[in-house]
C-alpha cells in the first residue's frame, strides 16, 4: 500500500490541487429510484454511489425476525467496472466488511422498535470508485432511510481522514489512499457528537488521530448540512393553505 | 407508491387492451421515452445509462488482457453478465445469478456475437498466449419492465463509447491490436421486446403488461437487415402467423433507435 | 401565501416537552423530528410524514386482500409490512360454524373486504372485524397509494373527497391504509382516480384544489355535451400522460350504457350520502398533506 518515492503533496497542495482540509465536491439527489422505498443518488469527487431501502417490510425465514424490533440488513456492493481492473460480481471479503461497519454506523439511530418482525433493508451500489465509497454510501443510506420514512433520531454522517506524506488530510482520493500512511473512515452524529463508526488502517500516533478527528467533525458538519438541503430542496414548492384555496373552488361550484 | 392491487393487474390490463388502449395512454407499437447518456461510469472503458421510462440499467465494459481459449488461440473474448441487484426491485434478492439475470445477458450477449459487431480477431494480441477480453457488465438499478431492450441498448451504446486501455496494461497508445483509440463496431445490434397479451402485439411492455403478458419475445436486427437473435420467453403460446409481423415491428423499431441514439 | 416547513429527523423543534406529539421525540428537554416531514405545530407539535409504510392502529378501518387460509383465520394483506388475521367467527352468521374445508365458499384468495383493526399486539399480531355492510363487487375500481397522502384526498374538513364525489357522482371509499374503492359511471370513475393520482403525487404543491376541480368541471362539461347529442360519446382520455396503475376488480360488471344518466347519477348520489359520514374514513377531514 505504502510506495517510496511517490510525492503526494507539494508546495503545500495536494496532487489534485486540494488543501489538506478540503473535501471533495458533492452531489446529493433524493428519490432517484421508482422502485425502492427510498433513494439517494450521492457523488463525493469521482466517487459515484446510489443506496435504496426496501421496508420495513416483511422478513422470512421467521427464525432470524426479533419478536420486538426491526432487524437491519446492509449490503455494499460494487459494480464490476466501477473500478480499474474489473472486479468480479458478488460479495468479497471487504465488501462484507464494508457492509458490516456501515450497519453498525446507521443502526444506533434508527428507531427500530417502530417496527417489530420486519426487516429494514439498504443497498449500496458503488457505480465508480475513487476511495471513500464507504462513507459516500453511509451518507447516501442516511437520505435514503429518510426519503423512505423510517423514523431515525438523527441523520449520520461520513468522511475519511489519513495520513499523506506526514501531513493529516481530509477525504483522500484513490491515489492518497494507495500511497499515504493512514486512512481513517468515521462516521458520527454531528449534532450530538457521537461517533458511530470508526476504522484506522496504516500508522498514526495518539496526537495525529486526534487533529485528524477535529479535521473530520468539521467536514461532517458541513456534509450534514448538505444532506439536509437535499432533502428540504425535494419539495420545496410552496404549500398552499388550504384555506385559500377551498374559497376559490367555493366560487367554481357556484358558477 | 401509486400501483394496482397485485393479481388484479391481469385484468385490468387486459380490459384495456381489448378497449384499444395502454395504461399509460401508449400505442400498442410505442416506446416509453428512452433516454441514453453515454460515458457515465468514468472508471470503465466505455459506459452508458439508458433509461426506457421508469426502467434503468447502467452498463459498463472493461477491457482486461488475459489468454485465449484454446481453441480459438487468434480471437478476443467477449464476456457479458447481468446483475439484477436488489435495489432494483423489491423481487431482486441478493444472492448469485439467477435463471432471469442469466437469460438476459445470454440473449443481450447473443444479440452483439450474432452480429459480428466485434472482430474478435482484431483484439488478438499474441496468438496462443496474449488478446484482449471484454466484460460487458449489465447493472439493473430500477425494474419497471422490458429490463431487455434497455440492457441490449446500452450494451452496444457502451461498446460504441469505449476506448482500449492501452496505458493500463504497459502498453504504449495503438501499439498492439487493434492499433486503434476506439473499439471498432461494425453493426449496430438492437433489440425489441414485444409482448402477446390476447393476441394483441405490445411493443415495450412495463411492468404490469409483463406480468399479463402470455408471451414474450425479443428480436434483435441489424442495420444491414439481418436478425442476431430471437429469444421467446414467458410460459404461453405464440401464433405461428404472427412471426412475420413480429419480425417486421422488430426491424421498424430497431431502425428509429438506432438512429435516435446509437449514431 | 405561507411556506410549510420541512424538517428532518433529528432536526430541533422546540422546548415545550408537553406539546410532543407524532414524529417527534423528546431528549433533555428538547423536541426533536424523528421523521423527514412537515412540521405542524397548531396544536401538538407534530411531524406529518411524507412517504413510509403503513402501521396498523386499533379502530382504522382498512381495505384488504385474502392471501391465505390458516384455520381458524384467513391471512389477509392490508398493504402494510404486516398481515393481518381475520377470525372465521368474523364471517360466520349466527350459531353457524364455518369448517377448514369450506372456508373459500365464504371468502377465497384475491377476495377483497373491508375491515375494522380489531387488536394489534406488541409483536403486531393485527385482527380485523369485517365490516359486513361493505361488499366490494367485480367490476368495482381499487386504487392503492401511499397512506401519507389520505388526509389530502379527504382534504380540509372533508372538502377534497366532497369535492369529487358531488362532481362525479361516484360512490368513493377511503381506507386508511392507501386503498380507495371507487363505484360508479366507468368515465366517471376514470376522471376520479386520475383526480386522485395527481393530488397523491402533487400533495405537497399549492393551488392543488385548483386543479382538481378544474379537472372535474372538464368531465362535467363532457357530460353535458353527451347529454345534448344523445349518445354515449367517445371518452377522452389524456393524453400521454403517465396515469399510473389502478385496479379494475375483473372484466366483466360493466354499467351499461343504455341506463339513463339521471338515474344512475341519483343512485350513486344516495350511496355517497350514506357515506359522507366522513367517521367511516378513520380519521375524517385532516387537513393537509
Amino acid at each position: 500500500m505504502k510506495k517510496k518515492g511517490v510525492q503526494l503533496i507539494k508546495d503545500g497542495r495536494r496532487i489534485d490541487g486540494r488543501a489538506f482540509d478540503e473535501l471533495r465536491p458533492i452531489r446529493i439527489e433524493v428519490g432517484v429510484l421508482k422502485r425502492a422505498d427510498g433513494s439517494c443518488y450521492f457523488e463525493l469527487g469521482e466517487n459515484k454511489v446510489i443506496a435504496a431501502v426496501y421496508g420495513p417490510r416483511e422478513l422470512h425465514p421467521r427464525h432470524i425476525q426479533d419478536a420486538k424490533r426491526a432487524i437491519i440488513q446492509y449490503r455494499y456492493n460494487m459494480a464490476p467496472f466501477s473500478v480499474d481492473e474489473r472486479k468480479r460480481p458478488g460479495p468479497d471479503r471487504r465488501s462484507i466488511e464494508i457492509s458490516k461497519v456501515s450497519r453498525e454506523a446507521l443502526e444506533p439511530v434508527i428507531m427500530t422498535e417502530f417496527y417489530p418482525r420486519t426487516t429494514i433493508d439498504v443497498f449500496v451500489e458503488v457505480l465508480q470508485s475513487d476511495a471513500g465509497t464507504r462513507t459516500a454510501g453511509i451518507n447516501a443510506a442516511s437520505v435514503a432511510l429518510a426519503d423512505a420514512g423510517i423514523p431515525m433520531r438523527d441523520l449520520v454522517t461520513s468522511v475519511a481522514v489519513g495520513k499523506v506524506d506526514g501531513e493529516i488530510v481530509l477525504d483522500l482520493n484513490a491515489y492518497e489512499d494507495n500511497y499515504g500512511e493512514a486512512d481513517m473512515p468515521i462516521a458520527m452524529i454531528v449534532r450530538k457528537n457521537k461517533i458511530t463508526m470508526m476504522q484506522m488502517d496504516g500508522k498514526m500516533t495518539k496526537d495525529e488521530i486526534k487533529k485528524a478527528l477535529k479535521l473530520a467533525k468539521k467536514a461532517c458538519e458541513k456534509i450534514y448540512q448538505l444532506q439536509r438541503e437535499a432533502l428540504i430542496a425535494k419539495y420545496s414548492e410552496e404549500i398552499e393553505r388550504e384555506e385559500q384555496s377551498d374559497e376559490q373552488s367555493a366560487q367554481w361550484l357556484k358558477v | 407508491m401509486t400501483e394496482v392491487v397485485d393479481e388484479l393487474r391481469r385484468d385490468y390490463v387486459c380490459n384495456l387492451i381489448r378497449s384499444g388502449k395502454r395504461m399509460d395512454g401508449r400505442d400498442f407499437l410505442e416506446y416509453r421515452e428512452i433516454s441514453v447518456e453515454r460515458g457515465f461510469a468514468k472508471k470503465a472503458e466505455g459506459s452508458a445509462r439508458v433509461k426506457i421510462g421508469g426502467t434503468q440499467v447502467l452498463v459498463g465494459v472493461k477491457m482486461e488482457v488475459g489468454e485465449p481459449f484454446p481453441d480459438t488461440p487468434d480471437e478476443g473474448i467477449i464476456i457479458t453478465n447481468a446483475e439484477l441487484v436488489p435495489l432494483a426491485s423489491p423481487e431482486f434478492e441478493p444472492g448469485p445469478p439467477d435463471e432471469n439475470s442469466v437469460e438476459l445477458a445470454r440473449v443481450v450477449d447473443r444479440g452483439i456475437r450474432g452480429s459480428n459487431a466485434i472482430d474478435l480477431r482484431s483484439l488478438c494480441i499474441e496468438e496462443g498466449s496474449k488478446v484482449w477480453i471484454i466484460f460487458i457488465d449489465i447493472h439493473v438499478l430500477d425494474d419497471d419492465g422490458n429490463l431487455l431492450d434497455a440492457s441490449a441498448l446500452g450494451a452496444i451504446a457502451a461498446l460504441l463509447d469505449t476506448k482500449i486501455p492501452y496505458e493500463r496494461h504497459g502498453f504504449a497508445p495503438c501499439e498492439v491490436n487493434p492499433k486503434t483509440e476506439r473499439l471498432s463496431v461494425k453493426m449496430r445490434p438492437v433489440a425489441v421486446t414485444m409482448a402477446d397479451v390476447e393476441g394483441n402485439i405490445l411493443v415495450d411492455p412495463n411492468l404490469f403488461e409483463e406480468s399479463a403478458a402470455n408471451a414474450k419475445i425479443t428480436i434483435t436486427t441489424n442495420e444491414d437487415g439481418s436478425i442476431s437473435c430471437i429469444q421467446k420467453s414467458r410460459v404461453g403460446m405464440l401464433e405461428w402467423e404472427k412471426v412475420d409481423e413480429l419480425i417486421e415491428i422488430a426491424e421498424e423499431k430497431g431502425k428509429e433507435i438506432r438512429n435516435a441514439f446509437l449514431k | 401565501m405561507e411556506m410549510y416547513k420541512i424538517v428532518v429527523p433529528g432536526d430541533f423543534l422546540s422546548r415545550d416537552v408537553k406539546r410532543a406529539g407524532e414524529g417527534t421525540y423528546v431528549e433533555d428537554g428538547c423536541v426533536y423530528a424523528h421523521l423527514y416531514g412537515i412540521l405542524d405545530e397548531k396544536d401538538e407539535i407534530k411531524v406529518v410524514a411524507l412517504s413510509g409504510k403503513y402501521v396498523p392502529r386499533r379502530g382504522d378501518v382498512v381495505i384488504g386482500r385474502i392471501v391465505d387460509f390458516s384455520f381458524p383465520y384467513w391471512v389477509v394483506d392490508i398493504a402494510s409490512p404486516y398481515k393481518a388475521l381475520l377470525h372465521v367467527a368474523e364471517v360466520a352468521e349466527e350459531g353457524e360454524r364455518i369448517e377448514m374445508s369450506r372456508m373459500h365458499e365464504y371468502l377465497d384468495i384475491d377476495d377483497l373486504i373491508v375491515a375494522k383493526v380489531k387488536s394489534v399486539d406488541a409483536s403486531m399480531r393485527v385482527e380485523l372485524s369485517l365490516m359486513k355492510e361493505f361488499r366490494v363487487r367485480r367490476g368495482d375500481r381499487l386504487i392503492e397509494i401511499s397512506h401519507t397522502k389520505i388526509p389530502r384526498i379527504i382534504g380540509r374538513h372533508g372538502s377534497m373527497i366532497k369535492m369529487l364525489k358531488e362532481r362525479s357522482g361516484c360512490f368513493i371509499f377511503i381506507a386508511k391504509n392507501g386503498r380507495i374503492w371507487i363505484k360508479g359511471r366507468e368515465d366517471a370513475v376514470d376522471v376520479v382516480s386520475e383526480a386522485i393520482l395527481m393530488i397523491a403525487n402533487e400533495a405537497h404543491t399549492s393551488g392543488l384544489t385548483d386543479r382538481v376541480a378544474r379537472m372535474l368541471d372538464t368531465f362535467r362539461f363532457q357530460r353535458r355535451i353527451f347529454r345534448k347529442q344523445g349518445a354515449a360519446g367517445v371518452k377522452e382520455r389524456t393524453e400521454g400522460r403517465e396515469v399510473g396503475g389502478y385496479g379494475s376488480v375483473g372484466s366483466d360488471m360493466r354499467e351499461s350504457e343504455s341506463k339513463s344518466e339521471s338515474e344512475s347519477e341519483n343512485e350513486s348520489k344516495s350511496e355517497c350520502e350514506s357515506e359522507s359520514g366522513s367517521g367511516r374514513v378513520g380519521e375524517g377531514g385532516e387537513r393537509l398533506v
